[in-house]
């Protein structure tokens, strides 16, 4: 059997690795645009991807024009509760990360407990359309047909971003506003409108990860946490603030849930923070040199 | 668990306000006995809050059916069913066991899902010597005095399916499971009787994997190992949410078409209906199938049937049951039965007809020694269900 010869046992993996690694990243650019461009440390991001799986959750059934229902349900929802967060981060904005830390965590914890209270305490079911319910072969081996949809239109989004941040006034502004905020003040841009405009962008990728990302990573009680705390590794690897690192760290984790477990089963528990700190030993930075927004 | 802390201070609540209200009806009678014919007070405690409140959910109507099926009499007394929370584990549980055994003073306790609370709780029972007839949870426990449980032991059900999946597998069986306490005596309990019966597991180093509990979300990487080992079947437990994660990647994966077995609660109640058409074809092992042709079973599942939606689950048989072997003790405790006296008629009782067939205690673990099926899940009608496709080992003591 040439199945038990070289890579080939760990080509699922490594592609399934890609879709994981691929919805990390847009759920953790959100965190990236937040802490990065706007310095504020959002750790509420979690439950705007619990708010986008919870819709995803309660308005797929299995058809196409729902996955769109859902999408635009959900992003408005996201979107909305990052503009919240950003009108509540007011006042603790010039403050330094902790008071922003701290409001953050007790939004995350009441937006959890709202979300459990509405949508019960199990993980509810997510209907994919039905055109993409079911596996397909690829190179001999079996995946889920939704997962490579996904790794498209996840790296779809990427681009789109990617261009969003280099091309586009907003992209500008934002990072002209992480350069030098005051200068961006004297141009007439106000930078609480700046902030409360990245908070929303941030909410909207939030959203937009929590829809599709459903069927992978669903929605659930844990589901905040995890999401958070992927994302942290992911800024904190990728370098603070840069979307290329970002992407790359994004991978990086992925493979390492994915590849990683396959290849060393047993040391699966610790495998992503023990890769985490082999990093960060060896460059301080993160994985990226850059430290501004690519 | 992120959920545990407002619903346990919800749960502590209401024990507390309970706590408040109840000394009333707790103080006026005194004497937990009854006389003939007098009323006799029986404290159930299950999860109606929390992760496990499906199941919980599941006993205590099991136990509410035999009583409204049987003239709301247990051993011809009137019965006062006194319905206490357990919540999450044993932090909920303890403060509403301690209300039910020394506020309400019980004269026997049913019920407790996890098998943690069980463990907290015991020192109670020992405490108060009240008799304690368990219908899920039931953790390692040394002295039994006052324990019984017409549920199982967590190895039971790989024990009895080992056989049967080494006559019919031509080949090696890969053992997957959640890591903790749960999944490993669900798994030890299969992979020791599979290589006592001959057979090879076909994990790489001979031992079952086990999955971070309950992080992984993910199972495709494990599915690359299962594949790359040549496996003929796989043999796995998962509960819950993880259950329906695993079943549904395990079809969409490259090793679909592996045999999957499974302990029963992979497939039983809820999830299945969350797993849909991914869970079509899994064989498991359980004590008990809706579909099993006796006249108990009938008349069980007509009286649920009449009530919920769905057919009932394991759960809830062996909370009828834990009724059914209150009923026959406190009849045969005599005129006056007290906790001590229905403990040993509990002893004395023998064989019981149950909706799964006739079991009886065992003398040394206080389970049943009783029948495993195996099931499959199969179109039932609309629904898919788990199907009876023939009789496993008899296991227990």
């Amino acid at each position: 059997m040439a199945a038990d010869l070289g890579f080939d046992p760990y080509l699922v993996p490594a592609v399934d690795g890609v879709a994981y690694g691929l919805l990390v990243f847009v759920a953790a650019s959100g965190l990236v645009l937040c802490f990065g461009v706007a310095d504020i440390l959002n750790l509420a991001h979690g439950t705007l991807y619990a708010i986008g799986g919870y819709t995803a959750a309660a308005l797929l059934d299995g058809g196409w024009s729902s996955l769109v229902l859902a999408l635009a349900v959900g992003v408005a929802a996201a979107t909305t509760a990052g503009a919240l967060v950003a009108v509540l981060l007011t006042r603790a904005a010039r403050r330094n990360h902790l008071t922003q830390a701290l409001l953050t965590f007790g939004l995350a914890l009441v937006g959890g407990s709202l979300l459990v209270s509405a949508f019960g305490p199990d993980q509810p079911p997510v209907r994919v359309p039905a055109a993409l319910d079911g596996s397909v072969v690829i190179a001999g081996h079996r995946y889920a047909a939704y997962r490579l949809v996904f790794i498209g239109v996840a790296a779809l989004i990427a681009g789109l971003l990617h261009l969003a941040v280099r091309r586009t006034r907003a992209g500008m502004l934002v990072r002209a506003a992480v350069d030098d905020a005051e200068m961006v003040a004297v141009l007439g841009v106000n930078p609480a409108r700046v902030r409360v405009g990245v908070l929303a962008a941030a909410g909207a990728l939030a959203g937009v990860a929590g829809v599709l990302g459903a069927p992978i990573i669903g929605p659930g009680p844990g589901t905040a946490d995890v999401v958070l705390l992927l994302s942290l590794v992911v800024v904190v690897l990728g370098g603070l603030g840069s979307m290329g690192g970002t992407l790359l760290a994004a991978l990086a984790v992925g493979q390492i849930q994915t590849l990683g477990v396959a290849l060393a089963p047993s040391a699966a528990p610790f495998l992503l923070f023990a890769a985490m700190a082999a990093v960060l030993a060896v460059r301080a930075r993160g994985l990226a040199t850059a430290r501004r927004a690519a | 668990m992120s959920l545990s802390n407002p619903r346990r201070r919800r749960a502590c609540l209401a024990a507390l306000s309970a706590l408040i209200l109840l000394p009333a009806a707790g103080c006026a009678d005194g004497e937990p006995a009854a006389g003939p014919g007098k009323s006799i007070k029986i404290g159930l405690l299950a999860s109606l809050s929390g992760t496990y409140q499906a199941v919980g959910k599941e006993i205590r109507d099991g136990f509410q059916l035999y009583l409204s099926s049987h003239d709301g009499r247990l051993g011809g007394h009137e019965v006062q069913l006194v319905v206490a929370d357990e919540g999450n584990g044993a932090a909920t549980a303890v403060p509403a066991a301690t209300k039910l055994l020394k506020q309400d003073r019980v004269a026997a306790l049913t019920g407790i899902v996890g098998g943690g609370s069980v463990a907290a709780v015991y020192p109670l029972l020992n405490e108060t010597k009240v008799p304690f007839v368990g219908s899920n949870g039931r953790p390692e426990l040394k002295d039994v005095s006052r324990v019984w449980h017409t549920s199982y032991l967590s190895d039971e059900p790989g024990e009895a399916i080992a056989q049967h999946v080494r006559d019919n597998v031509k080949g090696s069986v890969y053992a997957i499971g959640p890591d903790y306490q749960g999944g490993w005596d669900e798994l030890r309990g299969f992979t020791d009787a599979f290589v006592k019966a001959g057979g090879k597991l076909a994990n790489p180093d001979g031992k079952t994997t086990f999955t971070p509990f309950p992080a992984t979300t993910n199972f495709t990487p494990y599915f690359a190992g299962i594949k790359a080992s040549g496996a003929e079947a796989v043999y796995t437990f998962y509960a819950g949410s993880a259950a329906v994660d695993f079943v549904k990647q395990y079809a969409q994966s490259e090793i679909k078409d592996i045999p999957l077995y499974a302990a029963g609660f992979l497939t039983e109640g809820g999830v299945l209906d969350a797993q849909g058409d991914a869970a079509r074809d899994i064989y498991s092992v359980l004590n008990y199938s809706p579909d099993l042709d006796n006249a108990e079973n009938r008349d069980f599942v007509a009286a649920w049937k009449a009530k919920n939606d769905g057919s009932p689950t394991t759960y809830a048989m062996a909370s009828y049951d834990a009724a059914a072997v209150l009923d026959r003790a406190i009849a045969a405790a005599g005129d006056n039965p007290t906790p001590e006296r229905i403990n040993a008629a509990i002893g004395q009782l023998g064989q019981i007809s149950s909706p799964r067939g006739t079991w009886q205690f065992s003398p040394s673990t206080h389970a049943p020694v009783q029948k495993w099926y195996l099931r499959q899940v199969r179109q039932d009608g609309r629904a898919l269900s788990n199907t009876v496709v023939g009789d496993l080992a008899t296991v227990g003591g």
